[in-house]
């Protein structure tokens, strides 16, 4: 790669570990690194990732940027991709990321490839890779033009580590106020269902097919093993359990000894929430799930005929 | 009020998914298609601002012929009328060619509000949305998970981690992308459904919407399909079902839990 933009993101006012990944994947395909820090009131920032990940940083400093909003980030990352003529642009896929990148390829009429966990160097080429259909299987891409842009993963590569010192040089950017107007950030009700310190978690999935099963076939294990109910996005959409037993990227995250997810598929918006378990027990009817792929144990079986049946062992195991 | 509803036909959530032999793409000849998820969202809020007042629904789909069922469920469901593109050009274009064709038909609609699922369900690419808002000039807000209409004003909340909302106002005419979850997906009713039959929908091509293949040449392929690796992988219990019952018992006991 002969020159990359990579888009640093601020969160709480520190860098994200993300935007070290961003570094750290930029160095392993080769070239100039240029990065790029947005906000209000950053050139700390900006200083300490210039230290941190070395290369040139552009400061895009200025109180309109003082919130995300996407005509300001989109005029930054197109002002820095004219000023610098990167070969590839690297955003983590954030809601800010995700929110201001296809907006900036649509701009530059730029290819584009979201949410990618790997790009490979083959001689000139790069070959990036991603899931589709909620994990169950990868693609492999190619994008033609310049600038290539992706959205990365966050967690998908190591953050990198060195420390190279760089060097900060600001930005001009559009004076013009954004047409979209920050009012808040505010956090959704917690509820009283806390599955932070849970020991053990069943958690159910759209496998389970109707509300009444959560009852009538997960609650008999849940309650044999004195675990506490979880569930995966769709059952909290579609209304069949309240939003505090959502566990993913956009509900809880937790760490029991033992997580048993039950008709779950494993999108990685799910396995961000419950990945760092001691232990997990996958049950799935489809063997290519991708929940296998990060469970220790795993039983391929319809959940209907083997959970009433485990339910029954684990009560007899413990003498009730 | 005009509102513009962009939806996707894609496989249906319980179809049985398998590699096509040229490993660039699922088979998709015999499995069974659904609207995406996310886009019945949409159409739900859309339908929700046209039964709180005044609003002409209009449902916009690129696809091929199949697309038309989803059509017809979205008139059942209750918008006004709907539009499908398709050329054999759109067939190996990628999201910018998509957004293209989609932005060439919203400037002709010029609606009030345009309104898209997050993500298709079959790609998870997340594209087109703020595609479409940029091509059309219009500010965008994606993964709203509430909607108010303000005095001509729409104050959106959108999702961000770890339970934090994030809550923005965005003039008229703009564009949300809805997240799973927003509203209660009504069904189409079977009065609806008989209604559907009779409100227009319209198919154009490309050379209708004043575009030409070149317009939608692909600047990113996807070069191959494949499963992922196994890697480590879990240990898959094997045996009858009271069998693997009573492994799990035993490694459950193992772990010191029971
Ligand atoms: C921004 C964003 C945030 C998100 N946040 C979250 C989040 O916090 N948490 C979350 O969970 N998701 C989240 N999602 C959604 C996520 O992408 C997936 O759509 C979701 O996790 C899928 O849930 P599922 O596994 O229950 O359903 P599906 O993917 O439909 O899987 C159902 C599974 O059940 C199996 N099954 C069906 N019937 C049976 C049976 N009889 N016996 C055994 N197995 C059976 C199937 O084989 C399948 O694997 C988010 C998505 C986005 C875009």
């Amino acid at each position: 790669m002969a020159r990359t933009l990579i888009v640093a993101e601020i969160q709480n006012g520190a860098l994200r570990e993300a935007t070290l990944e961003l570094v750290a994947l930029a160095r392993k395909l080769g070239g100039e690194l240029v990065s790029l820090v947005i906000g209000s009131e950053v050139s700390g920032q900006a200083e300490t990732l210039a230290k941190q990940g070395g290369g040139k940083v552009l400061l895009a400093d200025s109180p309109k940027l003082a919130n995300y909003n996407s005509d300001g980030w989109a005029d930054a990352i197109q002002r820095a991709v004219s000023a610098e003529a990167p070969d590839l642009v690297l955003i983590s896929n954030t809601p800010s990321g995700w929110d201001v990148a296809p907006k900036v390829a649509a701009a530059l009429d730029a290819g584009i490839i979201t949410d990618v966990f790997d790009i490979e160097n083959e001689g000139d080429e790069l070959a990036f890779t991603r899931r589709l259909f909620n994990g169950k299987f990868n693609g492999r891409f190619r994008i033609t033009g310049s600038p290539r842009i992706a959205t990365i993963q966050p967690g998908a590569t190591a953050a990198y580590e060195g420390s190279d010192g760089g060097s900060v040089e600001p930005l001009e950017i559009d004076s013009a106020p954004p047409r979209s107007e920050f009012l808040e950030i505010r956090m959704a009700e917690a509820g009283g269902h806390d599955l932070s310190k849970a020991e053990i978690i069943v958690s159910g999935g759209r496998g389970l097919a109707k509300p009444e099963n959560f009852d009538a076939v997960l609650k008999p294990l849940v309650d044999a093993l004195g675990a506490q109910m979880g569930a995966s996005r769709p059952v909290v959409d579609a209304g069949w359990l309240p939003h505090e037993y959502q566990v993913g990227s956009s509900g809880q995250l937790v760490q029991p000894k033992l997580y048993v997810a039950v008709g779950i598929s494993g999108a990685i918006q799910h396995l961000v929430g419950m990945k760092s378990s001691n232990y997990i027990l996958a049950i799935n009817k489809d063997p290519d799930a991708p929940i296998f792929e990060i469970a220790d144990l795993g039983v391929v079986q319809d959940l209907f005929e083997f959970v009433p049946k485990l339910a029954a062992k684990v009560k007899s195991a413990k003498g009730g | 009020m005009k509102i513009l509803v962009c939806v996707k036909q894609v496989p249906h959530k319980d179809a049985r998914l398998e590699i096509s032999s040229d490993e660039t793409w699922i088979q998709d000849e015999s499995i069974k298609f659904e609207i995406n998820a996310y886009d019945t969202y949409a159409l739900e809020e859309a339908l929700r601002i046209k039964d709180a007042g005044e609003a002409e629904v209009v449902i916009l789909s690129i696809g091929p012929d199949r697309a038309i069922q989803a059509l017809r469920t979205a008139l059942g469901m209750g918008a006004d009328r709907a539009i499908l593109v398709w050329d054999d050009a759109l067939a190996g274009t990628d999201s910018l060619g998509i957004a293209k064709a989609l932005a060439a038909v919203a400037k002709a609609e010029q609606p009030d509000l345009i309104l898209t699922g997050l993500m298709a369900d079959d790609t998870n690419y997340s594209l087109t949305p703020p595609m479409l808002a940029e091509l059309t000039q219009l500010p965008h807000v994606t993964a709203v998970v509430k909607e108010t209409q303000q005095n001509g004003d729409i104050v959106a909340e959108r999702e961000l981690e770890g339970g934090a909302l994030e809550v923005v106002k965005l003039p008229r005419p703009c564009l949300l992308s809805i997240q799973t979850g927003m509203n209660d997906v009504r069904y189409a009713s079977l009065k609806g459904i008989m209604q559907a039959k009779k409100k227009p929908l319209e198919t154009k091509s490309l050379a209708d919407l004043g575009l030409q293949a070149s317009d939608v040449a692909p600047k990113v392929t996807l070069e191959k399909i494949f499963l992922p690796p196994r890697g480590k992988g879990a240990e898959i219990v094997e045996g009858s079902i009271d069998e693997i019952a009573t492994q799990v018992v035993t490694k459950i006991k193992e772990l010191g839990l029971l």
